[in-house]
C-alpha cells in the first residue's frame, strides 16, 4: 500500500465529508459492525468511518467481518493496524453472536464476482441467504442495536427497459428465476424479503441499499466487467477492446460517494426503506471507452471486437436515485471524469513491480 | 496382553469427504471417531453424524484446542486455506494429522507404495485422486524396470457429477501435484497428468490409464509387479480393478484401471473421491496397528525406485 | 445503406490439421503456411498440437516440435494476422503452458472444454483477459448437449471474460437444420458473438458453416483444403468463396487464400482429406474425429473392426481426450469375439 494511494483515498473521504459530517452525528461513539468488511464496499466504509474518527473525533469502533479478514493486512495495512478497527475472520453463515456493544450493523457480505455466480450458484445462494439469516438472527438479540443496513443489489429488479432512463426501486422487471444464472439477483432479492420478515417479527430497524456499479480504488480490475477491462487494457498499453457495438449503457459512481451514501442511508433512511445507490448518469460503453482512452497521456487505440450476429442485445442498467436525492438530500460529489482520473492514479501507484490488475 | 483400544481419530470438516470418512471409521476394527467437527450446526454431515450417535461440534479447530486429549489423530477434510491455519495448532498439540486437502504441507502418502515410511511423519497428505489411482501402477512399472522409466503419463476420466466447483477451479493444481508425485514415486524424470471430465449418464466410474516409456520394456516383470500391487491396493480399495494390461502398444506400456466407490456417503461413481478416503483410512488403520506391533515387525518397506546406473555400452546418445 | 455482415475467419490449418499428420508438422511447414495465410489477410491463424497447448502426450500423440518452437516460428511469420492457440484445461495449465504462450506473443486464446464443462475454463479465461489478450470460449462436441444447456455454458464463459464462444462440431455429426436451430437460439440469447467450427464426416462441413453464418454466427473456422482431423474441416478457400458470393465480408483476398491452399496442398498436406468409411462411421457415432488414427491402429492390433469400435465408443459417449478408452473397447470386442468362436 503506497503513501499516494492512502492519501488519495483519505482526500476523497475528506472531500465527501466536507460540510456534511454532522449529518452522520448519530454514529458518534458508536460500534459499527460490517459483514463483508474487507471487500470493496467494506474497505471504503472503513476508510470513511476512520476518517470521521480522525478528522471529526467521532470516537467510533469498527469491526470488519469476512472469511479472509486477515487479507486486509495486505490490501489496506493502515486500516488493519488501527486500534479502532477490529478484524473478525469468520463466514457470515457461522455467525452465532455479534459483539454486545454493536450499535450499527451493515450487512454487505456477498461476492459480486459473477464468475463465482456462474461456477458455483449453490454457494452463491447459500452464502447470501444463509449469511443474511444468521446475521439478522444474531442482530435481533443485540441490546444496543440502533439500525441495520442491508446491502442488496441493483440486479434484483430484473431487466431495465431500454427506454427507461433510470430504474426506480420498485420496478418489477423480468428476471428468469428458473435459470441458475439468476442465483445472485434472486438470492439478494430473497435476502431483502428475509430482512422484511425480521423487521416485522423482531421489530428491528432495517433499511436497504441497492448498489449498482462503481469505479474506483480498491476495485479489483480482474473482475471482467467492461469498465475494468477498459481500464486494465489501457494500463497495459491498449488496445482498449469494446465488445459488440458498445451501445450498452451503464453508469458508475465513485466509491467515496458510495460509502457516504451508505452511511447516510443507514442513519437517516426510512425504516424499511429501499434506496438505490449509484450514478444516474448513464453512458454508452463505446463513449466510456473513449473517455478512458482520453485519460491517458499516451492515448491507447480503441478497437471493436467481433460483432455478434442477429439483433444486438443491448442492455441498460442505470438507477433512478430520486429517492436518495429527495428524501436524504444526497448528491454525487465526484463525476465520472474525475472518477476515471482517480482510478488510473490509484492503479499507477501500485506497489513497485505489481501488475495493475490487483489491488 | 494386547491393548485393544481403538485409535481415536477426530475428523475436522463435516462436508461430504469428512462424512464419508466417518462412515468408514465406524466400520473399522481399528478406529473410532471421538469427535466429528464442523462449523455450522446446519450442515448435513453433522446431522448425519449425530444420527449415528457420534459426538459432534460446530466450533471448528477450537473444539480440539479445548479438548486436546479427546483424540490421537486428526483427519483434516476442510480446505487448503483452513488446513494451513490448522496445522501449526495441531502440531503444537502434538497431534498426528492426515491432510485430505490440497494444502500438502506434509509427506505425500500412497499406501500401497510408502505406507511404512509415512507412519512416522507428523503430517501426511493423500496427494490427489488420480495420484492414488495411478501412482502405485507407475511405481510398479518403475520397479519392473529397475527405475529406468523415461516418461510416465496418466489420464484420468471422471464423471462430471463427481467433480464439484472446487475440483473444477483447481484442475491446474491437480495436474501439477499429480505430475510431481508421479516423478517422485516412479523415479521417472518426466511425467504428465491429464484430467478429463465426462458427463455421460449413467455416471462413469473413475478410469485411469497409465502409460510409460522405457528403452527396454520387460512386460513379464511389469505384469508381475502390477498384479501384485493391484492386490495390495484392493485390500484397502475394494472397488479397484485392473481393466487392461499391462500391455505394450505403440511403443508404450499401457495399464488401465477402474475404481468404483464403496458408496458409503459419496455416490458409487465418485471412485475418484472414494479412493482418497480409502487410502486415508488405510493410513489411519496402519497408525493404529503400528502402536501395537513394534517396528521390527514392519512389512516390506517400499522405496522410490532409484534409477539404476546406465551400463556404459548401453548409453543412449 | 446496410453494411455487409462481417465474419471473422479463424484458420486452424496448422492446429486441427495436426491431427491428420499425427501432430508431426514441421517448423518449415508452419513458416510457409503462416506466411501465406498472413499474405491472404486471414485474421486469425491458429497453430499447435491438434488438442492444443500442452497436449503433446502419449494419450493423444506426441508433437514433432515443441509448442514453444511452433509458436515462435508462427509468430515470426505473422505480421497482420493474429496468432491464435487452442487450449484445453486438463491438458494445459496456466503455470506450465499458458503464461509462456502469452510471453511468446500469442494474440488470441481459444479456451476449450467439453460442451457441458465450461466452468473448467474459468481461471484460464480470466488469466488471459488479465494479461490484456483476446479470449474466446470454445465448447467441444457441441452436438452432445441440448441447446438450453449450451446456452448456460456459453453464459458461464461470458462471465469469465470470454469475448465470444465458438461451438465445435468436433465429430462432424450435425446437419444444417441442427446448426440453424442451435446457432440461431444462441445468437438470440447471448450478447457476445457466436462462432462455429465444422467437420466434414458427413460431407456437410461447408453447408453447416453457411447455415451457421446465416443464423447469425460471426466467427467461422476453416482449414486449407479442409486439412484436419478425420474427414477434415470446412475447406477454408471454399468457405471464403461461398461467403463472398452470399454477400458476407471476410477481409480475405480470394486469390491469395487460393494460393495459400495450393501451397498447403503442395507442402503441408500428405494427402487431400477424403471422407473415408471410418469417418462416416465416427460421424454417425458422434465420436471425436481426432480418434480415427488411434482407432485404426488399435483395431488392427486387436484384430477387431474399427467401425464396431467407433459405434461402441459412441454408445459410451466418450469425449475428446479419452483416446485411452479405445484400447479398452477394442480389448473387450476382441474378448467377445474369442468367446463367440
Amino acid at each position: 500500500m503506497t503513501d499516494q494511494r492512502r492519501e488519495l483515498v483519505r482526500r476523497n473521504c475528506l472531500e465527501v465529508l466536507e460540510g456534511q459530517a454532522e449529518r452522520l452525528a448519530p454514529l458518534r461513539k458508536g460500534h459499527v459492525f460490517i459483514t463483508g468488511g474487507t471487500g470493496f464496499m467494506g474497505t471504503w466504509l472503513a476508510e470513511l468511518l476512520t476518517c470521521l474518527n480522525d478528522q471529526y473525533a467521532f470516537g467510533m469502533r469498527v469491526a470488519l467481518l469476512s472469511r479472509q479478514a486477515q487479507s486486509l493486512r495486505e490490501s489496506a495495512p493502515h486500516l488493519a493496524a488501527r486500534k479502532d478497527v477490529a478484524l473478525v475472520e469468520k463466514d457470515a453463515r457461522e455467525l452465532a453472536e455479534l459483539p454486545e456493544s454493536t450499535s450499527w450493523l451493515i450487512h454487505a457480505a456477498a461476492s459480486p464476482d459473477n464468475r463465482t455466480h456462474s461456477s458455483d450458484p449453490l454457494e452463491t445462494i447459500d452464502s447470501i441467504v444463509g449469511g443474511t439469516r444468521a446475521v439478522m438472527e444474531a442482530a435481533a438479540r443485540l441490546p444496543e442495536l440502533k439500525r441495520v443496513l442491508n446491502v442488496g443489489s441493483g440486479l434484483s429488479c430484473g431487466a431495465q427497459p431500454l427506454d427507461w432512463p433510470g430504474l426506480p426501486e420498485h420496478f418489477a422487471g423480468h428476471l428468469d428465476f428458473s435459470s441458475a444464472g439468476a442465483c445472485y439477483a434472486e438470492a439478494k432479492r430473497l435476502a431483502e424479503t428475509l430482512c422484511a420478515a425480521f423487521r416485522n417479527e423482531h421489530r428491528m430497524e432495517i433499511v436497504t441499499a441497492r448498489p449498482f456499479a462503481f469505479l474506483g480504488p480498491y476495485q479489483l480490475l480482474s473482475r471482467p466487467w467492461a469498465v475494468n477491462n477498459f481500464v486494465r487494457d489501457g494500463l497495459l498499453g491498449g488496445p482498449i477492446r469494446i465488445q459488440g457495438d458498445g451501445e450498452t449503457v451503464r453508469s458508475y459512481m465513485y466509491p467515496s460517494d458510495m460509502a457516504f451514501w451508505l452511511l447516510r442511508i443507514l442513519v437517516d433512511g426510512k425504516n424499511g426503506g429501499v434506496y438505490n445507490v449509484g450514478s444516474p448518469d448513464g453512458i454508452k460503453l463505446k463513449d466510456l471507452a473513449v473517455k478512458i482512452a482520453d485519460s491517458f497521456s499516451k492515448r491507447p487505440k480503441i478497437e471493436f471486437g467481433v460483432l455478434k450476429g442477429g439483433a444486438p442485445n443491448t442492455s441498460r442498467l442505470v438507477p433512478d436515485v430520486s429517492s436518495a436525492r429527495t428524501a436524504l438530500g444526497l448528491g454525487l460529489r465526484t463525476g465520472l471524469d474525475t472518477a476515471i482520473e482517480y482510478t488510473l492514479a490509484w492503479h499507477r501507484n501500485a506497489a513497485p513491480g505489481k501488475i495493475a490488475s490487483t489491488i | 496382553m494386547e491393548r485393544t483400544r481403538k485409535l481415536k481419530a477426530a475428523i475436522l470438516g463435516s462436508g461430504n469427504i469428512g462424512t464419508d470418512l466417518l462412515i468408514k471409521i465406524l466400520r473399522s476394527r481399528w478406529l473410532e471417531c471421538p469427535l466429528f467437527i464442523g462449523r455450522n450446526l446446519n450442515s448435513a454431515g453433522l446431522a448425519k453424524a449425530s444420527s449415528l450417535g457420534v459426538r459432534i461440534s460446530d466450533r471448528g479447530i477450537q473444539a480440539l484446542i479445548d479438548e486436546p486429549g479427546c483424540c490421537d489423530l486428526v483427519i483434516d477434510a476442510t480446505s487448503a486455506l483452513d488446513h494451513l491455519r490448522h496445522w501449526p495448532i495441531l502440531q503444537k498439540l502434538g497431534k498426528a494429522v492426515i491432510d485430505m486437502t490440497p494444502a500438502k504441507v506434509g509427506s505425500m502418502c500412497v499406501p500401497a507404495v510408502n505406507l511404512e515410511e509415512c507412519l512416522s511423519q507428523g503430517n501426511i497428505n493423500m496427494v490427489t485422486c488420480g495420484g492414488q489411482a495411478s501412482i502405485p501402477i507407475a511405481y510398479a512399472l518403475g520397479r519392473a524396470h529397475d527405475g529406468n522409466l523415461d516418461y510416465v503419463e496418466i489420464v484420468s476420466s471422471i464423471a462430471s457429477r463427481s467433480a464439484g466447483p472446487a475440483t473444477r477451479l483447481n484442475i491446474d493444481e491437480y495436474v501439477e501435484t499429480t505430475e510431481a508425485a508421479l516423478r517422485q514415486f516412479s523415479g521417472s524424470p518426466r511425467s504428465k497428468a491429464i484430467l478429463v471430465l465426462n458427463p455421460a449418464v449413467p455416471c462413469v466410474n473413475m478410469q485411469t490409464t497409465v502409460f510409460a516409456k522405457t528403452a527396454k520394456p520387460d512386460m513379464r516383470r511389469a505384469k508381475a509387479e502390477v498384479e501384485a500391487i493391484v492386490k495390495r491396493i484392493q485390500s484397502y480399495v475394494p472397488g479397484y480393478q485392473l481393466l487392461v494390461g499391462p500391455l505394450y502398444e505403440n511403443n508404450r506400456i499401457v495399464v488401465m484401471i477402474r475404481v468404483q466407490g464403496l458408496g458409503d456417503y459419496l455416490p458409487k461413481y465418485s471412485g475418484n473421491l472414494d479412493i482418497i478416503n480409502c487410502a486415508a483410512i488405510a493410513v489411519a488403520e496402519a497408525l493404529a496397528a503400528h502402536r501395537k506391533a513394534p517396528p521390527s515387525q514392519a512389512q516390506d518397506g517400499f522405496r522410490s525406485p532409484k534409477r539404476a546406473p546406465v551400463p556404459k555400452e548401453a548409453k543412449r546418445s | 445503406m446496410t453494411d455487409k455482415p462481417r465474419i471473422l475467419i479463424s484458420d486452424p490449418t496448422l492446429r486441427d490439421g495436426s491431427h491428420a499428420v499425427a501432430h508431426k508438422l514441421s517448423i518449415k511447414q508452419i513458416c510457409a503456411y503462416a506466411a501465406a495465410a498472413d499474405a491472404a489477410g486471414i485474421p486469425v491463424v491458429e497453430v499447435g498440437h491438434g488438442n492444443g497447448l500442452g497436449a503433446s502426450s502419449l494419450q493423444v500423440g506426441e508433437s514433432a516440435v515443441s509448442d514453444e518452437e511452433m509458436l515462435t516460428a508462427a509468430r515470426k511469420n505473422l505480421k497482420r494476422s493474429k496468432l491464435g492457440i487452442h487450449v484445453i484445461p486438463g491438458f494445459a495449465t496456466i503455470n506450465k503452458d499458458l503464461s509462456k504462450a502469452v510471453d511468446l506473443g500469442v494474440d488470441v486464446f481459444r479456451i476449450a472444454s467439453h460442451c457441458t464443462e465450461a466452468d473448467t475454463t474459468q481461471r484460464h479465461i480470466s488469466f488471459v483477459r488479465e494479461r490484456g489478450k483476446i479470449a474466446y470460449g470454445v465448447l467441444m462436441m457441441s452436438h452432445m448437449a441440448p441447446n438450453d444447456v449450451l446456452l448456460e455454458e456459453c453464459r458461464k464463459m461470458e462471465s469469465y471474460g470470454a469475448e465470444g464462444v465458438v461451438l465445435m462440431d468436433s465429430a462432424g455429426f450435425s446437419v444444417p437444420s441442427d446448426v440453424t436451430e442451435r446457432i440461431g437460439f444462441l445468437v438470440d440469447a447471448l450478447s457476445i458473438p457466436v462462432g462455429f467450427h465444422s467437420h466434414n464426416n458427413l460431407g456437410l462441413a461447408i453447408a453447416n458453416s453457411i447455415a451457421a453464418a446465416q443464423a447469425g454466427a460471426t466467427i467461422l473456422d476453416g482449414t486449407a483444403r479442409g486439412f484436419g482431423a478425420g474427414a477434415g474441416n470446412a475447406q477454408l478457400e471454399v468457405l471464403v468463396a461461398v461467403l463472398h458470393r452470399l454477400g458476407f465480408e471476410t477481409g480475405i483476398d480470394l486469390y491469395k487464400v487460393l494460393d495459400a491452399a495450393d501451397l498447403a496442398e503442395k507442402e503441408v498436406l500428405p494427402a487431400l482429406p477424403a471422407i473415408k468409411s471410418i469417418s462416416i462411421v465416427s460421424g454417425l457415432a458422434g465420436v471425436f474425429s481426432g480418434f480415427s488414427k488411434h482407432v485404426m491402429r488399435v483395431s488392427e492390433e486387436f484384430k477387431v473392426d474399427p467401425r464396431d469400435v467407433f459405434f461402441e465408443l459412441g454408445k459410451r459417449k466418450v469425449v475428446a481426450g479419452q483416446e485411452d478408452i479405445i484400447i479398452e473397447v477394442a480389448d473387450q470386442l476382441a474378448a467377445s469375439k474369442r468367446e463367440r468362436s
